[in-house]
Parts: C-alpha cells; sequence; structure tokens
C-alpha cells in the first residue's frame, strides 16, 4: 500500500503555510473540471440534433460553444500548472532546508557513516521525487481523480444502469493500479539506494583524482564502477517491470470501457432507452475517462519514485542525534577552566563497538593556562578535542568547562566560547567573505577586515580585485595550504571564544609562514585557556603545562618547565629525541 | 557561463549505434505500439455506422467485443517486451555516458582535473545523464508517429478529403509555434540545471566540512544560504515549468480545436446523412491519437534542445576534448564474464635518472606558479624540496608528474623525454602521497592495495614500512576495518600512513612524497626515514618537507622561492651559500 498517511501528514505540514495559494489552485482545478465534463455534452447534442434535422444556426452556436470551454480549460490548465508548481517548489524548498538543517544537528558518529555524495542525492534527489509529488498529486491525482468522479456521475444520469456499469468499472480500474503500485514502490526504493550509493562512490572519486591517477588505480577504479553498474541493472530492469505492470492495467481498463460501450450501447439503443447522442456520449466519456486514469498511471510512477523517496526522508528525519542539545546554561566570561573527570570514550557505530581511544582520564586544566598536549597519532589526542567541542559526549565521566557540565551548555554559547582550528581546513566554492563568516551576513564589514589584517591577510584579500567578494575555489585549489590555514584562523578570530582549541593547527605552514601566524596565536591564547594538541615540540613552547598521552591515557601530565627539568621525565626525554636530531 | 556548441545530431547518432540490436528492436517495438490504436478506431467506428443502420454488413456485437479483447492482450505483451528491451537498452546508454565521462576525467591533469565543484560535476552525471537519457528514449517513437500517421491520414482522406485538410491545419501551426520557442526553453533549462549544480554544490561542500561547521555553530547561517539557493531554483525552475506546460496546452488545444471545427464544416453533411456518426467517432478518435503525435513530436524538438544544453555540460566537465569522446563505444561488461583490472605495465627502464629541464607552469588566471625549474634526481638519491609557502613546491611535483598540464620544458626518464607524464609516472615507475591524502569509502586493505594482487608480504612489509602497524593491530577488523567516506573514520595522521603505505605497496623506483610529516608527530616521522633508509636504501626519493630529519638527510636540497629554484645543494653549502635557505633553516626552531 502507499503509506496514505504518511503522504497527507507531509502535504498537510508543507502546504498549510501556503493556503492561499493552494486555494487558488483548488478553484482554478475545479473550474478545469467543470469545462471538461460539459463539452462532451454540447457534442450529444449535437449529435442527437443533427440526427433529428435541426437547424444548421442552432448546430454551428454549439460547435462554437464547444470550442469556448475547450480554449477556456487549456488558458486554465497553464495557470493551475504555475500555482501547483510554486506550491511544490516553495513546500519541498522548506523540506530540504529542514532536513539539512536536521543532518547537520545529527552528531559526528551519523556523519562518518555517509557521504556527501549521498547527502546530496538525498536532500536534493529524493526530495526533487517529492516536489514532482507535490505537483504530480495535486494535479493529477486529485484533479483527475475528480475529474473521473464526475464523469461516472454523469454516466449515472444518461440511465442508471450505464451508471451502475461505470461506477463498478472506474473503481475496479482504481482498485487495481493501486494494488499494483503496492508491489513496485520497494523495488524503486531499491533502484533509488542503489543509485545514491553510486553517486557516493562517484563523488569520491571526483575528489581524489590526484591519488588515484599518480598511484596508478585508473583501472581499478574503472572496475569498481563497472561492480556497482553490475548490481544496478537488474534492480532498474524490475523497477521498470513494475511500471509496465501498471501501464498493462491501463490498457485492459480502456478495453473493458469499450466492451460496455458496445455491450450496453447496443442492448440499450435497441430498446430505445437512450439516443444514439446518449450512447456516444458514453463512448466519449469512456476514452476521455481514460485520459485522467492514464494521467493517474503515469503520475504513478512519480508517486512510487516518491513513495521511495518519502521513506528514506523520513527515515533521515528519524535518525536522532547522541547529543540532544537540551543545556540552557551559560558559561562564565573570560577564559575558562577545563576539568575531565574519569573520561572513557570509544568510537561506537553500527559496525563496532569501538576500541578504547580515552580511559579514564581526569584532568584539570586552571583557566588562562595553556595545555600542549603530545602523543602518537591515534593516543587520543583528537578525540580530546572533539570531546571539548561536543562533537562527542564522553561514553563516561564527565567533563566540565568553566564549572558547568558541557553537556548542559547552551548550544550557541558553547559554539561561541569554544573554538577551534583543525589540521584539515575546508574551503567553500564562495567568497572570501563567505568563508570566514560561514555564509553569516550579519557579521559587520569591518571587523572581518580588522580580522585579516591582525593575522596578516589584509595585504592580500584587499589586492584581489573584488577584495573580500573575491571567489574561492572549493577545497582549496586557490589558496596555499598556509593562505588557507590563516583563514581557518580568521574564522575563529571573529569569535570571542574562552577556550581555544588548536589542533594541529601550525602544521603544514612552513617555517616562514609560521611565524606570522605565531604572533596571531599568542593573542588569541592571551586572556584565554588553550589546549595545543601537538606533534612537533616547538609547538608545545608556548604552553604552561604538558600532557603526554599515550594509548587513551595519561603518562606525564604537569607543568612544563618542572617537567623539563626533570631529567626522568619522558617530556625530557623527548626534548632530547629532538635535540638529538638538530644536533645530527 | 557560457556552454561549447555541440552537435546533438551527431553524439545521438552515436548513442543509436552503440548498442544497434537493441534500439532496432526497440524501434519496432514503439513504433508497432504507435500503430496498434487504429484496430480500435476501426472496430468503434463500424460498430456506430451499424447501431445508426448506415452499415448492415457489420459484425454482431459479441464479436467486435472479442476483438477488441485480443486486441489488449497483443498490446500489454508488446509493451511488456518492449519496457524490458527499452530498460536495458537506456541503462546501457546512462553507462556510457558516465563511464565516458569519469573515463575522461581521470585523463586530464589529476590535480587540475575539472573546474566544477565535486557536487556540481555530480549534477552533471545525474541529472544531465537522465535528460539526454530521456531524449534518447523519445527517438525510437518517431518512426511509430511516422508510421501512425500516414495510415490514420489516408484512412481520413479516404472519408473526406476536405475535412481532414481543414482538421490539420492547426497542427502545423503548432509545431511552428514550438519552433519558436525552442531558444527560450534552451535557456530557461540551462538556468535551472545550472541553479541544481549550484545546489549540489553547495550541499557537497556543507557536508564535506560538516566537523568545522559545527565547531564553529554556524549550521544556521549555512542553512539561510542553502535557502538562498533553493529560492533562485524554484524561480527558474517554474519558468521553465510554465512554458513547457503553455506548449503542451496548445498541442492539446489543437484537439478541441479540431474537434471543433469537425463539427462546424461536418454540421450540414451530418443533417444530409453523408458524414455518419462513425465517421464522426473515427475522426475525434484518431485526432487525439494525430494529435498526440504532433504534439510528441513538438516536445521531442523542445526536448532536443534540452538535450543539447546537457550535452554541452558534459562535454564541458570533460575539458578541451572533441565532443564525440562523449558518446565513444566500449564494451561495458554488465553483463558476463567480469574482466579484472588492467595489470601493472611491465617495467622496461629502471631509474637511473630523472631530469627537469626549463619547467615552466602557472594555474590558469593566476601569477602562482613555477618558473623555469632546472635540476636531476639521480637513482637511489634522497632530494628534498623546500621553501616558503606558496613557493611553487607542491606545483612542482604535480608538475613533473603530470598532474598539472606543464607549459614549456621536460621531464626526462634516463635521458629520454617524458611526453605524457601523467600516464608515464605510475607505478611500477613512481608512486606519490599527495599533500591531503584522499582515501575511499572501502576496507583499509582495498584502499592499499587498489586493485593491486598482493603477492605474498607486500602489504605488511608496506604497513610496517609506514609505521602503521601498531594502529592496523588496534583496529577492531584490522586490515579489513572500513575507513568511512574519505577515510574519515581514521586520525590525521593515520590516513598520511594508510596513503604512505599505500605509496609503498606499488614498490615504485621513484618515491614522491609531499609533506608526508605534516600530520606526523616527530617520532613517528623519525622511524619512518630511518626504515626508508634501512630498508629501500634502493629506491629514489623526491620529498617536499621542510623539517630538520629529512633535510639532514637529503642527498640534494632543492630550494624554492617564488616559483624559481633559489639554489640546489647539501646542507652544509647551503647552510653557508643560501641566505633564503638559512631562514627557513632558523625558522624551524627545535622541530
Amino acid at each position: 500500500m502507499i503509506p496514505v498517511r504518511a503522504y497527507w501528514r507531509l502535504l498537510n505540514r508543507y502546504l498549510r503555510p501556503l493556503r492561499a495559494r493552494v486555494i487558488v489552485l483548488a478553484v482554478l482545478l475545479f473550474t478545469g473540471i467543470a469545462f471538461q465534463v460539459l463539452n462532451p455534452q454540447l457534442i450529444r447534442r449535437f449529435i442527437d440534433r443533427a440526427q433529428q434535422g435541426a437547424e444548421l444556426g442552432e448546430l454551428l452556436t454549439l460547435a462554437v460553444w464547444f470550442m469556448v470551454l475547450a480554449v477556456g480549460y487549456q488558458l486554465l490548465n497553464v495557470t493551475a500548472t504555475y500555482f501547483a508548481e510554486q506550491v511544490g517548489w516553495t513546500a519541498t524548498n522548506e523540506m530540504r532546508a529542514r532536513l539539512a538543517e536536521h543532518l547537520l544537528d545529527l552528531d559526528m558518529s551519523f556523519h562518518k557513516t555517509k557521504t556527501p555524495g549521498e547527502l546530496i542525492e538525498r536532500i536534493d534527489g529524493d526530495v526533487t521525487t517529492l516536489s514532482n509529488f507535490f505537483s504530480a498529486f495535486v494535479i493529477h491525482i486529485i484533479g483527475n481523480g475528480l475529474l473521473v468522479l464526475s464523469i461516472v456521475a454523469l454516466m449515472w444520469r444518461e440511465h442508471w444502469i450505464i451508471g451502475l456499469a461505470m461506477t463498478g468499472f472506474a473503481s475496479l480500474a482504481m482498485y487495481g493500479m493501486i494494488r499494483l503500485q503496492a508491489i513496485a514502490i520497494p523495488w524503486w526504493r531499491e533502484v533509488r539506494a542503489k543509485r545514491a550509493s553510486f553517486f557516493g562512490f562517484l563523488g569520491e572519486q571526483l575528489g581524489g583524482t590526484e591519488d588515484i591517477k599518480a598511484n596508478g588505480a585508473v583501472p581499478y577504479m574503472m572496475h569498481r564502477f563497472t561492480l556497482l553498474h553490475r548490481e544496478w541493472l537488474p534492480l532498474e530492469v524490475r523497477g521498470r517491470f513494475g511500471f509496465s505492470l501498471l501501464w498493462a492495467t491501463s490498457i485492459a481498463v480502456y478495453v473493458f470501457g469499450l466492451g460496455l460501450v458496445f455491450g450496453l450501447g447496443s442492448v440499450l439503443l435497441h430498446d430505445g432507452a437512450v439516443t444514439i447522442g446518449s450512447v456516444y456520449l458514453v463512448f466519449y466519456y469512456t476514452d476521455m475517462i481514460r485520459h485522467p486514469i492514464d494521467q493517474i498511471r503515469t503520475q504513478m510512477e512519480d508517486l512510487q519514485k516518491a513513495g521511495a523517496g518519502i521513506a528514506r526522508v523520513q527515515e533521515l528525519f528519524n535518525a536522532t542525534t547522541q547529543l540532544p542539545e537540551t543545556g540552557e546554561a551559560f558559561l562564565p566570561s573570560g577564559p575558562l577552566a577545563v576539568d575531565f573527570d574519569r573520561v572513557d570514550f570509544s568510537y561506537r557505530d553500527e559496525q563496532s563497538d569501538g576500541e578504547i581511544v580515552l580511559e579514564n582520564l581526569t584532568l584539570h586544566i586552571t583557566e588562562g593556562r595553556v595545555l600542549g598536549v603530545l602523543g602518537r597519532t591515534g593516543s587520543g589526542k583528537s578525540t580530546m578535542a572533539r570531546l571539548l567541542t561536543r562533537l562527542y559526549d564522553p561514553v563516561d565521566g564527565t567533563l566540565h568547562i568553566g564549572g558547568i557540565d558541557l553537556r548542559d551548555v547552551d548550544r550557541a554559547d558553547r559554539r561561541a566560547r569554544i573554538g577551534m582550528v583543525t589540521q584539515e581546513v575546508q574551503l567553500f566554492r564562495a567568497t572570501v567573505r563567505e568563508n570566514v563568516t560561514f555564509f553569516d551576513d550579519t557579521v559587520p564589514e569591518d571587523r572581518i577586515w580588522s580580522v585579516l589584517f591582525e593575522l596578516g591577510m589584509g595585504d592580500w584579500v584587499s589586492s584581489l580585485p573584488l577584495g573580500l567578494d573575491a571567489m574561492l575555489e572549493s577545497g582549496s585549489g586557490g589558496l596555499s595550504a598556509g593562505q588557507a590555514q590563516l583563514l581557518a584562523f580568521a574564522r575563529i578570530f571573529l569569535k570571542d571564544p574562552g577556550l581555544v582549541i588548536l589542533d594541529e593547527a601550525s602544521s603544514r605552514l612552513d617555517p616562514a609562514t609560521e611565524m606570522l601566524i605565531e604572533r596571531a596565536v599568542s593573542r588569541l591564547l592571551a586572556d584565554r585557556t588553550g589546549v595545543i594538541i601537538a606533534h612537533r615540540l616547538a609547538t608545545v613552547e608556548r604552553a604552561d603545562d604538558v600532557l603526554i598521552l599515550e594509548r587513551g591515557r595519561i603518562v606525564e601530565f604537569g607543568p612544563r618547565e618542572l617537567l623539563a627539568a626533570d631529567p626522568a621525565s619522558r617530556f625530557s626525554a623527548l626534548l632530547r629525541t629532538g635535540m638529538e636530531e638538530l644536533l645530527a | 557561463m557560457t556552454l561549447p556548441r555541440v552537435r546533438t545530431a551527431r553524439l545521438g547518432w552515436g548513442l543509436i549505434r552503440f548498442r544497434k540490436g537493441r534500439y532496432a528492436i526497440n524501434a519496432l517495438i514503439w513504433a508497432s505500439m504507435w500503430l496498434m490504436p487504429v484496430i480500435p478506431a476501426v472496430i468503434t467506428r463500424t460498430f456506430f455506422d451499424a447501431a445508426t443502420g448506415d452499415r448492415t454488413d457489420a459484425p454482431t456485437v459479441p464479436m467486435l467485443i472479442a476483438l477488441v479483447v485480443a486486441y489488449a492482450i497483443g498490446r500489454i505483451s508488446v509493451m511488456i517486451f518492449g519496457m524490458w528491451n527499452d530498460a536495458h537498452l537506456m541503462f546501457r546508454i546512462s553507462t556510457l555516458l558516465r563511464r565516458n565521462m569519469l573515463e575522461r576525467i581521470f585523463d586530464l591533469p589529476g590535480a587540475q582535473a575539472m573546474k566544477e565543484s565535486p557536487g556540481d560535476a555530480i549534477s552533471r552525471f545525474r541529472d544531465d545523464v537522465d535528460e539526454n537519457v530521456e531524449s534518447f528514449a523519445w527517438t525510437v517513437d518517431m518512426l511509430g508517429i511516422v508510421l501512425f500517421s500516414t495510415v490514420a491520414v489516408w484512412m481520413l482522406v479516404s472519408i473526406n478529403a476536405l475535412f481532414t485538410l481543414a482538421v490539420f491545419g492547426p497542427t502545423v501551426v503548432v509545431v511552428w509555434i514550438a519552433a519558436v520557442s525552442r531558444q527560450r526553453i534552451k535557456r530557461y533549462r540551462e538556468a535551472a540545471r545550472e541553479a541544481t549544480g549550484k545546489i549540489t554544490e553547495a550541499l557537497g561542500e556543507t557536508f564535506g566540512s560538516v566537523q568545522a561547521v559545527k565547531v564553529a555553530g554556524t549550521e544556521r547561517s549555512m542553512v539561510a544560504h542553502f535557502r538562498r539557493l533553493n529560492d533562485h531554483r524554484r524561480t527558474v525552475a517554474v519558468k521553465d515549468k510554465v512554458l513547457t506546460s503553455a506548449l503542451e496546452s496548445l498541442f492539446w488545444n489543437t484537439i478541441s480545436i479540431g474537434t471543433g471545427i469537425i463539427l462546424i464544416i461536418a454540421a450540414s453533411a451530418m443533417r444530409a446523412g453523408t458524414f455518419t456518426v462513425g465517421d464522426f467517432a473515427l475522426f475525434v478518435y484518431f485526432l487525439g491519437f494525430v494529435t498526440d503525435a504532433v504534439f510528441f513530436l513538438g516536445l521531442f524538438i523542445a526536448r532536443y534542445q534540452q538535450a543539447s544544453v546537457s550535452f554541452a555540460r558534459m562535454v564541458t566537465l570533460m575539458g578541451d576534448v572533441d565532443p564525440t569522446e562523449l558518446v565513444r563505444h566500449r564494451d561495458l561488461h554488465l553483463t558476463g564474464e567480469l574482466p579484472e583490472p588492467d595489470v601493472v605495465p611491465p617495467h622496461l627502464a629502471p631509474l637511473e635518472m630523472l631530469s627537469v629541464r626549463g619547467l615552466t607552469f602557472h594555474y590558469p588566471g593566476s601569477s602562482d606558479g613555477i618558473d623555469d625549474v632546472t635540476f636531476d634526481v639521480p637513482a637511489g638519491s634522497f632530494t628534498v624540496i623546500t621553501g616558503r609557502v606558496g613557493s611553487g613546491k607542491t606545483t612542482l611535483l604535480r608538475a613533473i608528474l603530470g598532474l598539472v598540464g606543464s607549459e614549456v620544458g621536460t621531464v626526462s626518464w634516463n635521458g629520454e623525454v617524458v611526453d605524457d607524464p601523467a600516464t608515464f609516472f605510475i607505478p611500477p615507475r613512481s608512486a606519490y602521497t599527495p599533500q591531503v591524502p584522499k582515501l575511499f569509502s572501502m576496507s583499509l586493505l582495498e584502499n592499499l592495495l587498489m586493485g593491486r594482487h598482493d603477492p605474498g608480504d607486500h602489504v605488511a612489509e608496506a604497513v610496517a614500512a609506514a609505521v602503521m602497524t601498531p594502529d592496523v593491530a588496534e583496529m577492531p577488523q584490522g586490515l579489513d576495518t572500513m575507513v568511512g567516506p574519505m577515510g574519515v573514520r581514521l586520525s590525521g595522521g593515520q590516513i598520511q600512513r594508510s596513503a604512505t603505505a599505500r605509496m609503498f605497496v606499488r614498490r615504485p623506483d621513484l618515491l614522491v612524497f609531499d609533506d608526508v610529516s605534516s600530520a606526523l608527530d616527530v617520532e613517528t616521522e623519525r622511524i619512518l626515514w630511518e626504515r626508508l633508509f634501512r630498508d629501500r636504501s634502493e629506491v629514489t626519493s623526491l620529498v617536499v618537507s621542510h623539517r630538520h630529519p629529512a633535510l639532514q638527510r637529503a642527498d640534494q636540497i632543492v630550494v624554492m622561492a617564488e616559483g624559481r629554484v633559489a639554489a640546489v645543494g647539501r646542507l652544509d653549502d647551503l647552510m653557508k651559500t643560501s641566505p633564503e635557505f638559512r631562514a627557513l633553516w632558523e625558522g624551524n626552531g627545535d622541530g
């Protein structure tokens, strides 16, 4: 069965704000239907009067009226299309936006399992089938459904036997189609799922051409391309078979109707119960009813796709975040203290429970102090940063910032007061301004400029022909890694955080450029609590405290100068290795 | 955006010839599907003529009903077979288009393959392919339309030639109007597609950087931006749809107007009894189908224009290329035995000397790039390229490997100039780890091998050499762990070392690292270089780095400044002779 109720819920939620336009649309549709069903009555009258040998003038008047109604109907139809499209796009745009917003609010464990390509296919691809659904459903299913009903009603007017036969005929036709559709929907759903995974694959390929080419993996990737298509083909064929079942029903319906006209028509005509004009009218209506039923049938294909789309969109809407944003507390002003209290963490998802990444981590950072975190990759450093920005919650134990459990902090406040710069800088194909503000157009221009100049980027940006409105390429195409990194700093400088996390922030910068931002980092860390997650000893030089992590556990933690002075400490050992490299 | 002119018909013809057999069957089936409605038309006319007594030799009513049922069974069988064949044919056509595009993108210089963002490119792979295949599917209907129209017109003329002419007059007008509207439809369609491209692009970028968006807390402004793009698309899409609907209405109007004309001109003939109700029924019935045919033809003309937009967009994606490459025939291997991916080409000339001479490249529309770079890399040497940000280090590697197209200068392998570096510099000659390496949504092992067969312990060795063994041991499924989309389940350092291992697995003569150490800590990096020197002393390495451990081991350091070679030499020499190098070295502190 089509989930009629699911359709209705969707319609209701997204169409309510568009009430006025929906009403206009309905009026246009009803008038159009009236024009359509009245027209054949004129033909009936024409035939009967012609057979009776009426005046030519009367016949011509009927013919002209016929044309007027016909042209009028088409005009109504175009206007109705305009309104239906407006309503359809407005409603689905709302759905796209809400879906995008909902997905952005889901936590990272969701995003780790979905490629951007797949989400594109879901938010735009699936919702676009819903857009067809809105216009198709309103114009074609409701409009044509009403048309069928009016035609059946007018049949009763001719003769009750004809009325009865047509009612049975039309109901049987509709019923058959709805049943068949239920068979075909799951088939289409699988086609769409396969499509989505193919476009996910494709997105990765297009983003990784450099890696693929230079490592000679092009043949392999084309092989995978073929494999995906081999799985897709049988699904596509089966989906199309579902569609032919519906078309077959439509043909059967038409022939059934024709048989009825022939059988009933000849009997009733013979009895003198109806005129030849009436028989022609019944014939014309059965032929005419084919068009709306055909249209309904054609639109069933869209409806099938939409049914699959609705199910998938609903599934996404139903996905819930594991990090509910219920906090209402505000962080204190100024630098923020950090307290990890017996924190355990592992990355859990459908695939695995996840290995322990952080184990029994207890740590206090006094407000205003800067902590340098050292450790091998995979030691849990990056995870610490993700917990501090609440991309994840601890599995066990608590994390307090500024004395408040991070889970209880208001989302907007948390994001304003805790800033992070990561190694990966994601740029958008948009202007410099939009890249720095993340499309927030309320940030004043002079504020952006002052930040850019503070970072030593001002001259570069003002040298661009369009300044802040210059377009950047996506990825990091147009910018050097250093410039991209500086832009990421600019993003954070626009806020006034009380806690700053620099996750491998200064890597991949050459020493000269690095020195340029060293000063800026100092400014950023002044009067703020800092957590610097570093791979290099140079980076921790500005730290007050040093933490060394190994496999999610603290192996050493203390004031930097004390650790450096203690020859037995790991930190001093590390410093010596660093020195060895220098002296070698 | 200006799109190139493509010859739609030529490309369409290329697609038709791709699967000639299936296409011929399709044309035959859909021609008969168009022709079949003549049968019920004749039956209906017979019925009415018998009912009014205009015809006395007609078959009985039960006979007529039996004929109609037989017709239905025939039509349904033909249709189901036709759909099956159509699904197969269309799927192959779309696969061919997508395959040709992807192959060609892989042919382009890898680091500047597309001007379009991945999201926009996906829309061309998805929407433009769909659009084109739809238009293509319609071409098979053309034969049927011609056949049906011929039969129908012949039957109508035999009833009354004058009436036929009067009725068909309007349809000519319709086709003419459709032709006039062509340009406009093309424009709207282009705008609508472009708007969709922008939307997919924005979505791709937003979800590609979802972590950054979340940390910055700017979900709302990102969504607001997305809403603006959607609004724009709504405006253009509605224009497109309304125009299409207006065109359709024109076609339908011809039916009504045609019926009206029949009523007017047949009025006196019907009174006189020279034009029967059966004739009238046949005229009206055929009018519907004939106008259907003309309507279809008109829409096809409009569609043809839309198809040329889509063709142009697909061709643009493929870079500067002969448009017929888009429809180039090739075996798709959708059924039957699937050949294994191509084996690695035999390795004929082990590296003795790699020579770079006068290499010059600039990114289009920018002064960034490299100028006149010359140096040699002898086999077995460790060459480090260093320099400030923006000095052209990465660009130099890319230009050598053919990942960007060089303008001037040559790269030679053992003294022989390499004509097409992009296809030359692949394993087993060389392998490469870019600055921000990309992994793919499959298992770690598949990411390392990418289609190669491990003849024993290459993977284990490569993993060990990349200092990755402890990480793999701790992963829940070891090498079979799925790394997630673009490798997100791994840490930055793990991605970096996985990419390094991916390079080692290939055992190339020349290893090219672009700043492999950027995501590695001191210890890990030191171990990496140590193992490389211990186990692979014969291998040649070309490395971008500014770290001391790399510079100290270098047999040769190439110092880049503003796209040019500032100095070449060993560490000791450069410390004495190159102020630029000294600044870089000292700026590096104790790292």
